[in-house]
């Protein structure tokens, strides 16, 4: 596995279509951050009113909660990574050449697996990163690991978005027809389709394959006002289905691309 | 038997690319799979690269079905040059002799080998086409590989480049490696081969040593007078293989080099017959590659 990750390594090291768009991305974690952060920080203060709506989101332990939150807004930016990295194979036919320089086709797929999981990772670390340093600035605010359960749902969240880019990768091969739908389907069409489910198929519209691990972290503020109009979430049940999409995108790609003409 | 073919077939959709085609390749042979274009040539060394699946039959190396592992000891240059557009001839080696398990100490030798040293650290985009190849090349003969798979070598070379291909795969041949070469090029294959297999939309037309299905032979076309007479006076010439009616004209074939168009004037002369056309063709390949395509 370490030999296949170092060629990956050599593949991605000196692309700069990627670390470009990683740095940004980095700094994008942080930056969304601090945009919620000054909204807060524009609120009426001495209010026991928004306090008791908004409780203190940038403290201890509820900042884990918050900046997981507002991070996964980037979450497409993650799948886009993985997205250029292999539509690139597709449109250099460099797959066809590392199938015929020795590798198996399973362990081409196996690798690419891998990279979704070390993206996921990297950007779990920025968010954990950036929670620390937004916690620890904020006065009154004492260091916890509670809800620290939050960067672990981030990590879930940000495996299957980026496994999901793995799939439709394969699945559409040229990187402007994968950007597009990958896009708007995660975006859009699949939240469209939630709403629905939710509205008049008694809620199953939540255990979509992406709204599934959406929803393992919720809108971390106004919980009183939102608690009352949506229905009861089971962080269990989201966990399992999470797991269950997961094996199957993993599935889905193996078997395509072990019998696929490539 | 370097590798052997049981009886693939593949089918795009509801078009047929291979038909049943069977065959084997040597051990030390330079073997030539020879084809029009869209003849199937490089679909079938895709299925043996496993890139792409056929539709039936299966094929082994060394007797034994075929691995990933056995690639990494095959030099292969399959259709197009496939590198990573962003990185260097030699970055995009070293990711070759990665995956393939072998040393990075060969690089420098096989840029060396295909004239690329130059221009090893320039981008792989910024390479001509001709040059695109050479690096093919350079990759497939990394790890000094006992088998050789060329999918049209001399694509995109220049002249220059083209005979210094060809000088490359006849010197690794007689370093004793099996090479594969397909083309739709017939003096190609006819100056480096010594085997061929001859594909015609999938199926396989052909296959054995060179000198066996490409004969190449000089014909004399003569005629006189008295067609009849000629015939029985240049049946008692010595030296020809055939003899031929070919519609006013009598059609002599010799081996290669051997026809001697005075001897033969000579010869009817001094037998009382007096040649109105004698002419010397030299039957080309294309004529003979022609003939086997052609229905």
């Amino acid at each position: 596995m370490l030999q296949l990750l170092k060629v990956e390594w050599m593949k991605v090291k000196h692309y700069r279509t990627f670390w470009v768009l990683s740095i940004l991305y980095l700094i994008s974690v942080f930056g969304v951050n601090y945009i919620s952060y000054l909204f807060w920080d524009a609120r009426p203060k001495n209010n026991d009113m928004s306090k008791a709506i908004i409780g203190t989101p940038f403290n201890f332990p509820d900042i884990w909660h918050v900046v997981s939150y507002t991070s996964s807004f980037l979450m497409f930016m993650l799948g886009l990574l993985i997205i250029i990295s292999f539509t690139n194979e597709y449109s250099y036919k460099t797959h066809r050449q590392n199938i015929i320089d020795g590798w198996s086709r399973k362990e081409f797929i196996l690798v690419k697996i891998a990279l979704t999981v070390v993206v996921a990772l990297v950007a779990t670390l920025a968010v954990f990163i950036t929670a620390l340093l937004f916690g620890l600035y904020e006065n009154g605010s004492s260091f916890t690991f509670e809800k620290i359960e939050f960067i672990g749902y981030f990590f879930i969240q940000a495996v299957s978005y980026c496994s999901a880019a793995l799939l439709f990768s394969l699945l559409f091969k040229r990187s402007g027809i994968t950007i597009g739908v990958y896009f708007l389907y995660t975006l859009i069409l699949e939240n469209m389709l939630a709403g629905f489910l939710n509205r008049y198929a008694d809620n199953i519209g939540r255990y979509l394959p992406l709204e599934s691990t959406d929803n393992l972290i919720r809108v971390p503020v106004f919980k009183v006002i939102i608690n009352q109009l949506t229905a009861s979430y089971n962080t269990t049940t989201l966990l399992i289905m999470s797991v269950i999409y997961l094996a199957l995108y993993y599935f889905i790609s193996f078997r395509k691309f072990q019998t696929d003409d490539l | 038997m370097v590798l052997t073919l049981h009886g693939i077939t593949k089918f795009y959709g509801r078009i047929q690319a291979l038909d049943n085609v069977s065959f084997s390749v040597p051990s030390g042979s330079v073997f030539g799979i020879l084809g029009p274009n869209g003849s199937g040539k490089t679909t079938m060394l895709g299925i043996v690269m496993d890139i792409l699946k056929p539709t039936s039959g299966t094929f082994d190396f060394f007797g034994k079905p075929a691995t990933s592992t056995q690639r990494k000891d095959i030099g292969t240059l399959l259709e197009t040059p496939n590198f990573y557009h962003y990185l260097s001839g030699e970055r995009n080696l070293a990711i070759a002799a990665e995956i393939k398990g072998k040393g990075r100490e060969d690089i420098h030798t096989v840029l060396e080998k295909v004239n690329l040293s130059e221009r090893r650290t320039s981008k792989f985009s910024t390479y001509s086409l001709g040059m695109k190849q050479r690096l093919a090349i350079a990759s497939a003969l990394l790890g000094n590989p006992g088998i050789l798979i060329f999918d049209e070598p001399t694509n995109g070379l220049d002249p220059v480049g083209i005979a210094e291909i060809r000088e490359l795969i006849k010197r690794l041949a007689s370093e004793g490696k099996t090479i594969i070469m397909a083309s739709h090029l017939l003096d190609e294959v006819e100056k480096v081969c010594t085997h061929v297999a001859i594909l015609k939309r999938g199926k396989l037309l052909t296959s054995g040593p060179v000198d066996e299905i490409l004969v190449n032979e000089d014909i004399v076309e003569l005629s006189a007078g008295n067609l009849l007479l000629l015939e029985q006076v240049i049946s008692t010439l010595p030296g020809y293989t055939a003899l031929r009616k070919y519609n006013n004209c009598l059609h002599v074939l010799y081996p290669p080099g051997t026809a001697d168009l005075p001897a033969i004037n000579q010869h009817c002369f001094n037998n009382g017959v007096a040649l109105s056309h004698l002419l010397l063709k030299k039957k080309s390949l294309e004529a003979k590659f022609f003939e086997l395509t052609n229905n």
